[in-house]
């Protein structure tokens, strides 16, 4: 193995002037300024409420989703509490009930995840034995005008559909 | 003292203040967006008053209102208040009255009568702004002391330091371009800067005095602490340096104060080095003698600009999906635009009908002279802008070695240089 030699920088006339490498850096910034200028089509941000981003990807943890029975839409969950007990940050509240068709012995009568406790370290998906909650909904940001909003209950969270954007293979 | 001597004032007065305090909000604005593009972001563009936006504008509107209305907080842990209100106020002052004695226009001539136009009619010139631009570091040195705090202190010692530095080789360097212009008076600079060299270059202090100029201009740069001389602010080493502790309007201040100073500094700079208020190849009696020429041609370039400027806003201000305000605000836009040019066109087709007599040509002679110093002011500005984007800021042994080690002997050498050419052509 040969030894590289690092060429060094500023010994040179021309680097200890100190203004050629200035108005290089000039250069740059004003080529960019008018590139911009010209056209904002050329900035690399998005203009983000209007806008809203397509690259998010298919293992984004969102906003939590309970899933349904395709047949007649009723939730997979049978209130097992796998979820809130793996849950870091004791998110999830389960009341379970009994259940009397023939898909599961147990539902949740009511099933709240309080996101503002939330941690989104999807450990709760980890732990459904009955792949009856998933955080694929693609849902980044979240808002409300007080605290109850960030409450999900079991409607809302079964309103919450698989993102659009991702694939469904 | 007549009517038209009160009215030349208070224009030459509300000038100065608007160029060095009106114009924070404009320049705030530019900085922000400014530095947006040059890094390929869009920077704030969305605080709007119905719908106009006026790119972002409006912004630097409502920072100052939410500055003014802000709780202005003492520290309890500051002794002397009394000296911690004046500091900020020392700042903005002193950069405030550095733009007293810049000339806008060359001596307007009202009824055979002459008037200086500027705010303070002296012929202080160049001392004047010396005197004041020293003066601001004191705001700084007493905001950094009185604070009580580490960071206050650190950034103030910082800054006199610097300033004292800076100061000597800005001195040295208005020495070689007192020799070569004769006078400290800056209107008498200005005109100077008249003329071509083998009737092409226009003659101005740049071409004059190259070195000088350089020097002078870094030196300007440092004396504003602005990047790439802003240690004494430093937020990276010493969070805010002397206005750590300041709040809403005290801290306003400070910063009205360092965009005046950029004003004042782009100023001297533009009338020092870049003819002033001359147009180049221009001189006042060449306007004077070829006004309805000048006329026309403005009668011809202004709808061409505005063109421009309106489609370049028919490009670039778009509808963003459901949200079409940006395009309500083009329409306004361009309605306006094309208003106020068409009023200005028909007044100055009126002058070019009627014609202006003497005292008409001198005062429109004034105004254009002013238009292109604040041409060249803003584009100084911008510069100022642009460089704070480009530029590191400098270490704090670096930035000795450059004022005493660089900049010093240069200026030096500059004045023995000048002095000897002088002498030697007995000019």
């Amino acid at each position: 193995m040969g030894i590289k030699v690092v060429q060094r920088h500023g010994k040179s006339f021309k680097d200890k002037l100190y203004l050629p490498a200035i108005a290089g850096g000039m250069k740059t910034t004003i080529t960019h300024f008018f590139k911009n200028l010209k056209d904002v089509d050329n900035l690399k941000t998005m203009h983000y409420p209007e806008v809203q981003p397509t690259d998010i990807t298919d293992r984004y943890r969102g906003v939590h989703r309970l899933t349904k029975w395709e047949d007649d839409n009723t939730e997979k969950c049978v209130a097992c509490y796998m979820c809130a007990t793996a849950c870091p940050a004791d998110c999830i509240f389960i009341e379970a009930q009994e259940r009397f068709d023939d898909k599961a012995e147990k539902r949740p009568k009511e099933f709240k995840i309080d996101l503002l406790e939330c941690v989104y370290c999807g450990y709760c998906v980890e732990a459904c034995p009955c792949d009856a909650i998933r955080m694929d909904t693609g849902i980044f940001s979240l808002t409300g005008t007080k605290r109850e909003d960030f409450v999900l209950d079991k409607k809302a969270l079964m309103a919450n559909e698989r993102s659009k954007d991702f694939s469904n293979d | 003292m007549n009517i038209e001597t009160i009215i030349i004032i208070i224009v030459n007065i509300s000038l100065a203040v608007f160029l060095a305090v009106g114009l924070t909000p404009v320049f705030v604005w530019w900085e922000r967006r400014v530095s947006g593009f040059m890094q390929d972001r869009s920077g704030p563009n969305r605080c709007n008053i119905g719908p106009l936006r006026l790119g972002g504008l409006i912004q630097s509107f409502a920072d100052m209102l939410k500055l003014v209305f802000k709780e202005d907080f003492t520290p309890a842990h500051i002794k002397y208040k009394f000296f911690f209100t004046l500091a900020p106020a020392i700042v903005f002052i002193c950069s405030f009255l550095t733009f007293a004695t810049i000339p806008f226009a060359d001596n307007l001539v009202i009824n055979g009568k002459e008037h200086m136009m500027q705010a303070i009619p002296n012929q202080l010139g160049i001392m004047w702004f010396l005197a004041f631009a020293g003066l601001s570091v004191y705001g700084i040195i007493l905001g950094g002391y009185s604070s009580a705090s580490k960071y206050g202190l650190l950034g103030s010692i910082r800054a006199s330091a610097q300033v004292i530095s800076y100061e000597a080789a800005m001195g040295l360097s208005i020495i070689s371009i007192l020799i070569s212009y004769g006078s400290i008076h800056l209107a008498d600079m200005v005109n100077a800067q008249t003329g071509t060299y083998l009737g092409v270059i226009p003659m101005w202090g740049i071409f004059i005095q190259p070195l000088a100029a350089i020097i002078f201009i870094v030196c300007a740069f440092a004396e504003t602490n602005r990047a790439p001389f802003d240690i004494a602010e430093g937020e990276s080493e010493i969070v805010a340096g002397y206005h750590t502790e300041y709040s809403a309007m005290r801290f306003g201040l400070f910063q009205v104060g360092e965009y005046s100073a950029m004003s004042a500094s782009s100023a001297i700079i533009v009338t020092l080095f870049f003819g002033g208020y001359h147009l180049p190849w221009l001189d006042t009696a060449t306007i004077q003698n070829n006004i309805n020429i000048v006329i026309i041609a403005l009668i011809v370039l202004l709808p061409i600009k505005v063109f421009v400027l309106t489609s370049w806003m028919k490009k670039n201000n778009k509808a963003i999906g459901e949200n079409v305000s940006r395009l309500k605000e083009t329409k306004i836009l361009t309605i306006a635009f094309w208003g106020i040019t068409v009023v200005i066109v028909s007044i100055l087709a009126l002058f070019l009908v009627t014609g202006l007599g003497t005292n008409g040509v001198n005062i429109a002679t004034a105004v254009i002279q002013i238009g292109t110093f604040l041409a060249k002011f803003f584009l100084m500005a911008f510069v100022y802008i642009w460089v704070r984007w480009t530029v590191l800021r400098f270490r704090y042994d670096q930035l000795q070695m450059l004022g005493w080690k660089v900049l010093l002997p240069l200026a030096l050498a500059n004045i023995v240089i000048t002095a000897i050419v002088v002498v030697v052509l007995g000019s």
